[in-house]
């Protein structure tokens, strides 16, 4: 036993002795291993360099609104000769469309959801002569126009609606009532057969 | 006969490296006038895809091989709506952008223009593709070109390479090595493996929402559990 004990502080020394230093504190910080660290430039740096500025300097908005408290939506604007339909604006929080529209005889039971697409220059959507897009919340309007031949891709809902293209409107004022109906919800393409398989994690 | 193998060898010694294409495609930006008033809202600078992409084509020009080219396509009429909104012609400004790099914009108006110059038979004039790698809007069914552009909150159909449409991409065009990579917000969240199972080749995508608002590359969201996935 007395000769094991010279003999192992004879081991352990140089061990102790040659043992990398332990890191200081900032070092320890600069070498942590953070994924985000790599994008993520430092919040002192400086953030944008001259040529950056100048590159993504903003351009001032010109969206054009009306900015009365007062203002509404014109009685006729575009060509609103033709076949019409019965229109109320319908807002659903995160969800693409304008409203419902349906034939004059028909219930709004039997009203189709639709997104709303303007003619450039000729009639832009009626919202537009308004304050905020939702300030025509339940208006009602005759639409003269005609259903496109394409849909158009919700993506919160993952569902295609029905594209109505705008050549013409008349407003009819506020509608008796709220149409109550969610707007349609299927899945935009069948089962997804991959999702049972997880995706391959990328590794930093 | 022995001279055969040979002959092979040296005729494989003689062909002329092939040249590949790195295909970059920028979406289109939202309308303001869509987006303006919303919580969320999208697109308040234009060039968002238009600065990434050619952050991006600077880096892989510095590791481009002798042969291979960048091949840089952008969807044009989500440029132009937005040009007549802003009163600046985007268009002008992203020839004289790509200029400066030396690179030179290809435009494409629909998916099926999309596709068809997707298409390659690893001929000269169509050379496979080593890399493509998508910066634009889109959600973890597809890539939405005009999204918010012509109608608000959504994108038209023949403007959207939904998950159903990968089929009419082949994995032919592509090199057996080929890398893709999706910028976009929650392609890794199902994109990214149809892609694989259908096209046949990787795409890295995101889970989560990926953000453009620092310039340059986009990062993924931050304050969430996002993460890149292939």
């Amino acid at each position: 036993m007395g000769l094991l004990i010279p003999l192992f502080v004879w081991i352990a020394t140089p061990a102790i002795c040659l043992a990398p230093p332990l890191p200081t504190r900032s070092s320890a910080e600069t070498t942590e291993a953070d994924p985000q660290a790599t994008t993520t430039p430092p919040a002192d740096e400086p953030p944008e360099t001259k040529d950056d500025e100048e590159i993504r300097k903003p351009v001032e908005e010109k969206v054009f609104r009306a900015t009365l408290a007062a203002a509404h939506t014109p009685a006729k604007h575009g060509d609103t000769n033709g076949e019409s339909w019965i229109a109320q604006r319908t807002m659903v929080e995160d969800y693409c469309g304008w409203g419902w529209v349906k034939k004059d005889k028909e219930s709004w039971r039997q009203a189709r959801w639709v997104a709303l697409e303007g003619t450039p220059r000729s009639c832009p959507l009626p919202n537009t002569f308004l304050p905020r897009p939702e300030d025509d919340k339940n208006y009602q309007y005759r639409f003269f126009g005609t259903f496109a031949p394409y849909r158009a891709y919700e993506p919160q809902a993952d569902m295609w609606v029905d594209v109505f293209i705008l050549k013409g409107f008349m407003s009819l004022g506020p509608a008796k009532e709220e149409i109550r109906r969610p707007p349609p919800a299927q899945a935009s393409s069948g089962v997804n057969r991959f999702a049972d398989r997880a995706p391959n994690l990328l590794k930093p | 006969m022995r001279l055969l193998p040979i002959l092979c060898g040296l005729s494989l010694f003689s062909l002329p490296l092939q040249a590949n294409d790195i295909v970059l495609i920028s979406g289109g930006p939202a309308l303001r006038s869509f987006e303006k008033y919303k919580k969320a809202s999208h697109d308040k600078y234009w060039g968002n895809f238009i600065d990434s992409a050619l952050t991006r084509a600077e880096e892989l020009k510095k590791d481009l091989k002798a042969d291979d080219k960048i091949v840089w396509l952008v969807f044009r009429p989500s440029y132009v709506s937005r040009t007549t909104e802003d009163q600046t012609d985007y268009l002008k400004i992203i020839e004289e952008r790509s200029a400066k790099i030396g690179l030179s914009p290809i435009f494409f108006d629909n998916k099926t223009q999309l596709f068809t110059l997707l298409r390659r038979d690893g001929s000269k004039e169509k050379p496979k593709i080593c890399r493509l790698e998508y910066f634009g809007h889109s959600n973890k069914k597809c890539w939405m070109f005009d999204y918010s552009n012509r109608v608000d909150g959504g994108a038209l159909e023949p403007l959207v390479v939904h998950v159903d449409d990968l089929q009419k991409i082949s994995g032919s065009s592509f090199t057996l090595d080929a890398e893709c990579v999706s910028y976009g917000c929650h392609s890794g969240e199902e994109f990214s493996q149809r892609w694989r199972m259908i096209v046949g080749r990787p795409m890295v995508g995101a889970v989560g929402k990926t953000d453009y608002s620092d310039g340059g590359m986009p990062k993924l969201s931050t304050g969430k559990d996002g993460s890149w996935v292939y």
